[in-house]
């Protein structure tokens, strides 16, 4: 897969340097890193959930809607969430389980356009002997629009 | 199933109502596609790809092999969404999910909504939908809530 050829899949490799529960601190930013979303990306994702509306694929019907071009699904944050941050991502830790997720959809992202994201650990907390974060993320277009903002629940690994 | 008969295709804000039901298509899920999920969204968390390391405990829980990553649902129920939303010139505005069941391979999964309410505030127009997935069992396996946006044109 193109997009992963420059990505570490192996997520064991830097395990040791990502923070586990005990070092993350509420309130401190994440590293973060632009990402450029190809039309090629977009694509792809839409293939691994069966996204098959012509307004992701098709560039003429696209130009006819009010959206006026080719736009991502919302739900692309799920790629930007791993492609707009460095290795040594906490939420990259084996065993990290999802638990939940909300997010708010401002402006589509766009083949071509550059992501930046805002991210931090909002909270952090212990449920039934689980350790629980609460990660809080903005995604932004390279005119500062606000692509979308979420918030996330997970189960950290012990 | 009964709930097809008040299946609604392009709706309009006016025309819709409490009760009115979203389906989204079935989705089978397999290794090919928890791997196809990996390179799509760069998650490879070996909770998706490592069988040996699934024999292991998570805490009190114990998956027994790999399972489909939580998101995916997600992905699933938004694109259910925006079908819905797009002919009607409506917008997808929030979704708020919780996963409450493994999906592993071999499930068949499939997305749907039920329109809770719809309001008017001081500039556009909402309709708030409960939305689930359910697997071949019918059990659920992810609930959540949407929030679509008909704004006036």
């Amino acid at each position: 897969m193109a997009q992963a050829d420059a990505f570490e899949t192996d997520f064991w490799k830097d395990a040791n340097s990502r923070k586990v529960w005990d070092d993350i601190v509420p309130g401190e930013p994440r590293k973060t890193i632009p990402y450029t979303l190809t039309r090629e990306a977009i694509e792809l994702y839409c293939r691994a959930v069966g996204e098959d509306h012509p307004i992701y694929f098709d560039e003429a019907y696209a130009r006819t809607t009010l959206y006026g071009g080719l736009i991502a699904p919302p739900s692309i944050h799920i790629l930007l969430m791993f492609s707009c941050t460095p290795a040594d991502d906490w939420m990259r830790s084996p065993g990290t389980v999802n638990a939940g997720q909300s997010w708010s959809y401002h402006v589509p992202a766009r083949p071509g356009d550059v992501i930046t994201l805002q991210a931090r650990a909002l909270d952090k907390f212990i449920k039934r002997e689980r350790l629980f974060v609460v990660h809080d993320n903005v995604f932004f277009n390279q005119h500062r629009d606000v692509v979308c903002s979420g918030r996330g629940w997970t189960i950290r690994p012990q | 199933m009964m709930r097809k008969g008040n299946e609604i295709m392009t709706s309009t804000f006016e025309t819709l109502s409490a009760g009115d039901i979203i389906n989204g298509p079935k989705f089978s899920v397999s290794r090919e596609s928890i791997r196809l999920f990996c390179d799509a969204s760069l998650d490879y968390n070996p909770l998706h790809l490592d069988d040996d390391y699934m024999k292991g405990n998570f805490g009190k829980t114990n998956f027994g092999g790999i399972i489909m990553h939580g998101m995916n649902n997600f992905g699933l129920i938004s694109r259910m969404i925006t079908d819905w939303a797009y002919p009607a010139g409506a917008v997808h505005r929030r979704l708020e999910t919780r996963w409450v069941k493994p999906v592993r391979p071999g499930d068949t999964i499939q997305p749907s909504g039920i329109v809770k309410s719809k309001q008017a505030t001081a500039n556009s127009r909402w309709v708030l939908i409960d939305v689930a997935v359910r697997n071949q069992n019918d059990e659920k396996v992810a609930t959540g809530e949407a929030m679509v946006e008909f704004p006036h044109r």
